[in-house]
């Protein structure tokens, strides 16, 4: 049997750093998926790829055995991310408004999607793709991003993001239409 | 879309919807194009979305605290007697690797670890190599606490 998240955080918190090592392991690909996708930038997101490892490094107890790791995992990595965002925005002072006025991903300066140009040039199926999440709005980048890398359950997302179901539902049916009006109209 | 089907096809393509709104799903898509539609894009945009691997230093920086930090609080791991006994044994092992290789091989066990789908036993041996690796020299936490001066931290972790 595998240890379980919180049996590894618990070993880590007892003073096994290797612990540590293998929760990395385990969730690396989708929690630097995750980050690679919102920041659209390796350096950035292989900071806040450490930035959230080692929050738990400085304070084990920051994760509550009751709480589902992933969730712990992805909401401190969208939070630190987030301030990001704000901090690189007050820098480079550009406009950080999301779709509801908040701050957001799509507000970060560089993206990894190329433009709708670049995807209509080269025309390949993952460059459409690309394309067509980067016009998606940020709420529904937000909630779309993370129900393909957490793993997490649209419930569970919903507590995360402090938002009733139906909204994140409604962000996600959204976002499928306008990326099957997207990908269809590219396709032509 | 009009169909109204939005939402329930969204919970039908993550796996999230009961039997009976799956079987109520199935049977509208034989009938609506738009909802088959955005379910070949979701199928299509999900396959982009894979997992990517962050390079191996950006675990290995954090590892390094980790350990330091660990070191710093003089908050070693507890030894069982099974793990002594394993641990006894593999220190001859890694003292052989030691000694070619000029360093203790610390990434050694964190590697071994790693790679395999541990069961009960292959983890015993895994947490008796980390245990020895902890402990395996003073002077390697204080150049861990040298490292971790020029890490990438952040202020506000
Ligand atoms: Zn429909």
């Amino acid at each position: 049997m595998e240890p379980t998240d919180a049996e590894l955080v618990a070993a880590f918190r007892g003073g096994d750093p290797e612990a540590l090592g293998l929760l990395m392991e385990r969730h690396k690909g989708a929690l630097y998926g995750y980050l690679l996708r919102l920041t659209g930038r390796r350096d950035a997101a292989e900071d806040l790829f450490q930035e959230v490892f080692l929050k738990l490094v400085r304070d084990p107890g920051a994760y509550r055995e009751r709480e589902k790791f992933a969730a712990w995992l992805f909401t401190v990595a969208r939070n630190a991310a987030l301030d990001r965002f704000r901090r690189e925005g007050a820098r480079a002072e550009v406009p950080l408004e999301g779709d509801d006025g908040r701050p957001g991903p799509a507000d970060f300066a560089a993206s990894p999607e190329p433009g709708p140009e670049a995807a209509a040039v080269n025309g390949e199926l993952g460059a459409r793709i690309d394309a067509a999440l980067g016009a998606l709005s940020a709420d529904q980048r937000e909630v779309f991003y993370l129900r393909h890398y957490s793993g997490l359950s649209f419930k569970e997302i919903a507590e995360l993001l402090g938002l009733p179901i139906g909204t994140v539902l409604a962000r996600m049916s959204r976002a499928a239409a306008a990326l099957r009006a997207r990908l269809e109209k590219d396709a032509q | 879309m009009n169909c109204g089907y939005g939402e329930k096809l969204i919970l039908y393509f993550y796996g999230e919807a009961d039997a009976a709104l799956a079987a109520e799903v199935s049977a509208h898509l034989a009938g609506c194009p738009a909802c088959r539609g955005e379910l070949e894009a979701l199928r299509a945009v999900s396959g982009r979305l894979a997992p990517e691997a962050p390079r191996p230093e950006v675990l290995a920086s954090v590892m390094r605290t980790a350990r330091a930090l660990a070191g710093k609080r003089g908050r070693g791991p507890v030894f069982g007697w099974r793990e002594l006994l394993l641990s006894g044994a593999l220190a001859s092992v890694l003292a052989g690797l030691f000694a070619v290789s000029g360093r203790p091989s610390r990434e050694l066990a964190w590697n071994a670890g790693l790679d395999s789908r541990l069961d009960s036993v292959e983890y015993s041996v895994y947490q008796a190599q980390a245990d020895f690796t902890a402990s395996a020299g003073d002077w390697d936490y204080s150049y861990s606490e040298l490292e971790d001066e020029s890490l990438n931290v952040k202020d506000n972790v």
